[in-house]
């Protein structure tokens, strides 16, 4: 790596954690809740793009890990107290009821989990391909929901978990946010990530080269399992309330929005598309209230904002098949090349 | 030495024959080809031999192991590459990863390994910047050379080794589909070759080449044969490419092996002449 690199990535990572810490001391509670849930959806965003975009398998089972991780976490870190208030209708089952873990060690629990729930549904999902898979791991999604909403002495069943402890900050989400970001960037270069894109780019192909499709799927979908569960951790401990409905599948269509936007395939993509929209989804809730514009008024429309999002993604699909990056990296050479062949450009502008 | 043998294998498709009892048996250092007329199923014994498809009846056998059945990646694990008809390159990947790839298999390194050789230089570059004298334990454990660094080097060296042996390393940080198609198919034998085989398998090496490239790919083959100490095994419909590097040859026509021998003997064979030319009317 070259020394001025080296400087601005330290540069840059000195001024996110300064930002965090004036955020932390000076924004609004929902300012910090917004910035909250864009590191979650960045992580969230990057575990989906390993399965999707670097792996090619068309995986729709993220809102189905995110659930294991959330409750996990979340049954991990409740005082006794709040779980025997919680449970009213009947009492959580025996060893639950009285641990209480760290956040962090709960956090890396629900991934754990949630990996090998991937595990389990990886060893008949992932012979399938293409659409196939897509339906498939839609359904299991859908059926650890209905185990949630049915299992009374575990998660509470409908009603959910409440007076979950606020655990999540701007500092864990953001940590997490790097960790997973710079884990995800070295599996991609590793020979490993090579092997994933490989498999993206041609089965056949990839198998004749003596790559094992099968246990690098899994590999695949295990670690973005394992992500997908941490950012369900830490989206239910930012909440402080869970319920079964809110792992719907309209949450894994929202992750694979902003991949899809951002570029399936591109770690910079996910990342700017993540704040992009989930700060976007917050800028425009005016949509969704009475507009008055003075002359004429709109009644307001729930929901109506994502229509915005609809809009875009159609724009994004019909006009930039590969989303705003492609497969392209953000890295400070082209940054700089960029601004130099423009200045350069301007000169000979003038000359001529 | 008999390396590769196949015992009369057979592969129906529901009720259509694609090959039937195919005998076959290679030599080690021989180039050996099969021919025969569009449909005659050669593709089909490929896929046999390499473990795409499962043979319907019969046994497969390589380097005296039994391999009927075992998956594709295994047997290229166990020394046998193949390159395809309709080229199949990792097609967004640069010329250096189609060939770095070929080596992942080779790679002893578990995941978790993998992953921290290549975290490991980013956490160095900050104590790079400022330089310290001292070897404290965190210096030691940033700037030693994990196992998993020690191989991908290797592999990058490997790689770079082989696309200068085919003249690509000029262009190895292009896009495999930006290569001509001469080139698309050298870059599908050197990834081939980078699984570092003992038989290598063409489908059909010459397709759309023009007469020098042809005459090119034939010294090539050859040159690679030596090398890499290779056995090679080639489906072509160029006769003259045949002709000019196989030892033998074995002919297929509807899936039945119609006629086996040197080059010599299969120019004056007539049941050849017949299934390529047909039945003269007034004979």
């Amino acid at each position: 790596m070259k020394k001025r690199n080296v400087i601005l990535n330290i540069f840059s990572v000195i001024i996110l954690l300064l930002f965090i810490w004036y955020a932390d001391k000076n924004f609004d509670s929902y300012k910090i809740r917004v910035l909250n849930l864009c590191a979650i959806y960045v992580i969230l965003g990057l575990s989906m793009n390993l399965i999707n975009g670097f792996t090619g398998l068309f995986s729709l089972g993220h809102a189905g890990f995110m659930a294991v991780g959330a409750y996990t976490t979340a049954l991990l870190t409740m005082s006794p107290a709040a779980k025997a208030q919680t449970f009213f209708l009947e009492p959580i089952i025996s060893p639950l009821d009285k641990i209480t873990l760290p956040f962090f060690i709960a956090l890396i629990m629900g991934g754990i989990l949630s990996g090998l729930v991937a595990f389990l549904i990886g060893a008949p999902t992932l012979r399938l391909k293409g659409d196939y898979l897509a339906i498939a791991t839609l359904g299991f999604s859908e059926i650890i929901r209905i185990i949630f909403t049915n299992t009374q002495t575990i998660t509470n069943g409908p009603l959910g978990l409440k007076s979950i402890p606020n655990s999540t900050n701007l500092w864990w989400s953001y940590g997490m946010m790097l960790f997973t970001l710079a884990f995800i960037i070295a599996l991609i270069k590793s020979s490993y990530g090579k092997a994933f894109k490989a498999i993206r780019e041609d089965e056949i192909a990839a198998e004749s080269m003596g790559i094992n499709l099968f246990k690098h799927k899994s590999m695949a979908f295990v670690i973005g399992a394992f992500f997908a569960g941490i950012g369900g951790g830490l989206l239910g401990n930012l909440l402080g309330a869970i319920n079964p409905n809110m792992f719907r599948s309209i949450l894994t269509f929202n992750v694979l929005l902003i991949i899809v936007l951002g570029g399936m395939g591109s770690i910079t993509g996910t990342v700017l598309s993540a704040f992009v929209v989930t700060a976007g989804l917050e800028y425009l809730r005016f949509l969704d209230e009475t507009i008055n514009l003075g002359f004429i008024k709109i009644p307001g429309v729930a929901g109506l904002r994502m229509v915005v999002f609809s809009a875009l993604l159609m724009i994004v699909v019909i006009f930039f098949r590969n989303g705003l990056m492609g497969n392209n990296e953000f890295d400070w050479d082209k940054f700089f090349n960029f601004f130099q062949r423009k200045s350069l450009r301007k000169k000979e502008a003038q000359e001529s | 030495m008999t390396i590769l043998k196949t015992d009369e294998i057979t592969m129906k498709f529901g009720g259509l024959t694609a090959v039937k009892e195919f005998n076959l048996g290679i030599n080690k250092g021989e180039i050996v080809a099969l021919i025969g007329p569009n449909g005659a199923g050669k593709t089909t014994a490929f896929n046999m031999i390499t473990g795409v498809y499962r043979p319907t009846e019969g046994k497969i056998k390589f380097d005296g192991e039994d391999i009927t059945g075992i998956k594709p990646h295994d047997i290229t694990k166990g020394g046998m590459a193949r390159t395809f008809q309709n080229i199949r390159l990792f097609k967004d990947l640069s010329v250096l990863d189609n060939v770095f790839i070929a080596n992942h298999l080779h790679l002893k390194s578990n995941i978790a390994e993998a992953t921290w050789g290549k975290i490991q230089p980013i956490l160095a570059s900050p104590l790079s910047v400022f330089k310290s004298e001292k070897s404290s334990f965190l210096n030691k454990l940033l700037s030693r050379e994990t196992n998993y660094q020690r191989e991908e080097r290797e592999v990058n060296e490997r790689a770079h080794m082989l696309l200068e042996k085919v003249g690509l390393v000029d262009l190895k940080d292009e896009k495999a589909s930006s290569l001509s198609y001469g080139l698309q198919r050298k870059l599908e034998i050197a990834r081939a070759l980078a699984t570092n085989p003992k038989v290598l398998l063409l489908d059909e090496p010459a397709a759309g080449m023009n007469p020098k490239e042809t005459n090119d790919l034939t010294e090539f083959i050859r040159e690679i044969r030596e090398d890499f100490d290779l056995t090679i095994f080639l489906i072509e419909h160029h006769m003259q490419v045949v002709m000019d590097i196989s030892d033998r040859i074995y002919v297929l026509d509807h899936g039945e092996t119609i006629a086996e021998g040197d080059p010599y003997d299969i120019q004056n064979n007539d049941r050849v002449i017949q299934a390529y030319l047909g039945v003269a009317e007034d004979a």
